[in-house]
């Protein structure tokens, strides 16, 4: 709609302070990452060269660090489903508003809320050798201590660890989002099931899951996107060690201690390149005329 | 409550008995070990979940050995600029964004939401060989600025003013306010709910982030409480379990009260719920 005597000069100047450090700060490094991709860059000299696709090759050959770190952002993916369960699960334990519930939706959403560095310390000192998880484990399952695994030293078992840190950090958040779209659910078709006989199982099957379709999408490529660029979670739980790097680890590392910025940007890139993939599928669903636009429902 | 909603409570509480266990047992934990002065059942199950010989020797030692006071007052001065200059900001983007049509409105909304979209983490390492082309690594402007223009802020005060009934805004332009004075005057006003959600949102954000101010700042008295406490409970502090967990306590203790205040914008109500579902990547 035109409005008159508004002139289109005074929006860029309303959002130009906002656009000056966006730019600089978060176009900048995305155009940058490309150009690294593709050069040597070093920083003690500030000197640079195109070197082709040389920091792809470099990845590709990298077979001590750079292959495990995929494979490990793949496992990574497991975190997705696991955490649509528990947080669906949650959220229909927590629907109907009773004595306490309150405190419950408030109790699970706290591991989101407390800053990922305190969350690992203590799931650090819960996962030693003889840690509380050891000592739970040993009195439930009547196995001698020493048998136990040292969960997060132990490549066998440091990834799995990592996983479950993970789901119990992020599983509120995805309770939340659920906990929004069950306030859109039918209440007149439950009802109306339930006078016609219909038991627990088959009115979440028939009812309320199809009215959590949209809702379910969207936490689902959240999670995605999150699951990829695992990160914090890892370097500050196992510092990446023990078969727990993920891509993002293997570019922080490269970069920053092996001083290879090309090779990182090249993992950037790459990285960058797949978001840009699911974030199209994301705006065609979620888009300013697609789901989100209308409260995630229809 | 009627006798035939008794059994269904009892069983959905039943139910949640598996979840809160997990979800509280490591803080009961926690807890239960920062306030036992005696540390000798610390690592027995169940024992562990209920204090011996309470009391508040390992603050004191924490006190003493760790500057947490210094790390707090960092991370409070750190997190306060972040939320009140990106909301600053991202209020008259939002209402541009929204309210004043000029060309590629929309693609520029695009490209912000594409943004959201990507690992801010990417931009760790570009930002930091800017900030050491600049001279500026170790300050906390360094901290501070890649925060400022949070494409997610913009994206929300977008929504907020796009939603605002027209006639208002139109009545005003006719009694000939600037666009200046009516995004100030007429139009925040009615969006305050999202903008203290938005401004919570930062705050908890930034509070609790990590890894930026890890890399950019070098001075051990610098640093906020989410890097402080992990340097020095994961290093020298480490092998004393209590006072780990009693630093744990004094760092997580503001963060859960101030949660405590202000659930309702996280688990409840329409901006809770519009700001969840587009923090994409932002969590």
């Amino acid at each position: 709609m035109a409005r008159p005597g508004v002139h289109a000069s005074t929006a860029w100047l309303f959002m130009l302070p906002f656009l000056l450090l966006f730019a600089l700060f978060t176009l900048w490094p995305l155009l940058f990452n490309g150009w690294l991709a593709f050069h040597d860059y070093f920083i003690a000299s500030g000197a640079t060269a195109w070197n082709g696709l040389a920091n792809f090759v470099f990845l590709a050959e990298d077979e001590q660090y750079f292959h495990p770190a995929l494979l490990h952002t793949l496992v990574f993916l497991l975190v997705v489903p696991v955490l649509q369960l528990v947080a669906l699960g949650m959220a229909l334990l927590l629907r109907v508003n009773r004595p306490g519930i309150g405190m419950f939706r408030a109790l699970f959403y706290s591991p989101v809320i407390l800053s990922v560095t305190i969350g690992a310390v203590v799931w650090q000192q819960l996962l030693q050798p003889d840690g509380l998880v050891n000592w739970l484990l040993a009195s439930l399952a009547g196995l001698p201590q020493h048998t136990l695994p040292d969960w997060l030293n132990d490549p066998r078992y440091a990834l799995a660890a990592t996983l479950v840190f993970y789901c119990w950090k992020y599983a509120g958040y995805y309770m939340v989002l659920y906990l929004a779209g069950l306030q859109n659910v039918p209440r007149a078709q439950l009802e109306a099931a339930m006078l016609d006989g219909a038991g627990a199982w088959a009115r979440l099957r028939h009812i309320t899951l199809p009215a959590l379709q949209p809702v379910i999408l969207l936490a689902t490529l959240l999670a995605t996107i999150a699951a990829l660029k695992a990160f914090q979670e890892i370097v500050v739980l196992t510092g990446g060690g023990a078969g727990t790097s993920t891509l993002l680890v293997y570019a922080y590392y490269v970069g920053f201690y092996g001083q290879n910025f090309g090779a990182a940007g090249a993992v950037a890139f790459l990285l960058t390149l797949f978001c840009l993939l699911l974030a199209r599928v994301q705006l065609r669903w979620l888009g300013e005329n697609g789901l989100l636009r209308h409260g995630g429902v229809r | 409550m009627k006798r035939r909603d008794w059994l269904p409570a009892l069983g959905q509480y039943a139910a949640l008995l598996p979840f809160v266990l997990v979800a509280a047992f490591p803080l009961l934990w926690t807890f239960s070990v920062a306030i036992s002065e005696d540390p000798s059942h610390m690592w027995h199950f169940p024992q562990s979940l209920w204090p011996h010989e309470p009391g508040l020797m390992w603050f004191s030692r924490v006190q003493a050995e760790i500057p947490i006071g210094r790390y707090l007052f960092n991370s409070l001065g750190i997190s306060l600029g972040i939320t009140i200059f990106s909301t600053l900001l991202a209020i008259p983007c939002g209402y541009a964004l929204s309210q004043i049509p000029f060309r590629g409105s929309n693609a520029l909304f695009m490209l912000l939401l594409l943004t959201l979209m990507l690992p801010s983490e990417l931009a760790i390492i570009p930002n930091f060989l800017t900030f050491s082309r600049l001279g500026l690594v170790d300050s906390y402007v360094a901290v501070v600025l890649p925060g400022l223009a949070s494409a997610f802020g913009a994206f929300l005060m977008r929504q907020a003013f796009q939603d605002l009934p027209q006639d208002i805004l139109d009545a005003a332009r006719v009694d000939g306010a600037s666009e200046w004075q009516l995004l100030w005057r007429v139009a925040l006003p009615q969006c305050r709910a999202m903008v203290s959600a938005l401004a919570i949102f930062s705050f908890v954000q930034s509070w609790n982030d990590y890894l930026w101010p890890a890399v950019i700042l070098k001075d051990r008295l610098k640093v906020p409480l989410s890097v402080g406490i992990f340097n020095d409970l994961t290093g020298p502090f480490s092998t004393s379990t209590s006072m780990v967990m009693a630093a744990i306590i004094v760092a997580a203790l503001p963060v859960l009260i101030a949660f405590a205040c202000t659930q309702r914008y996280f688990l409840g109500g329409d901006e809770s719920a519009a700001a969840q579902r587009s923090a994409i990547g932002d969590n």
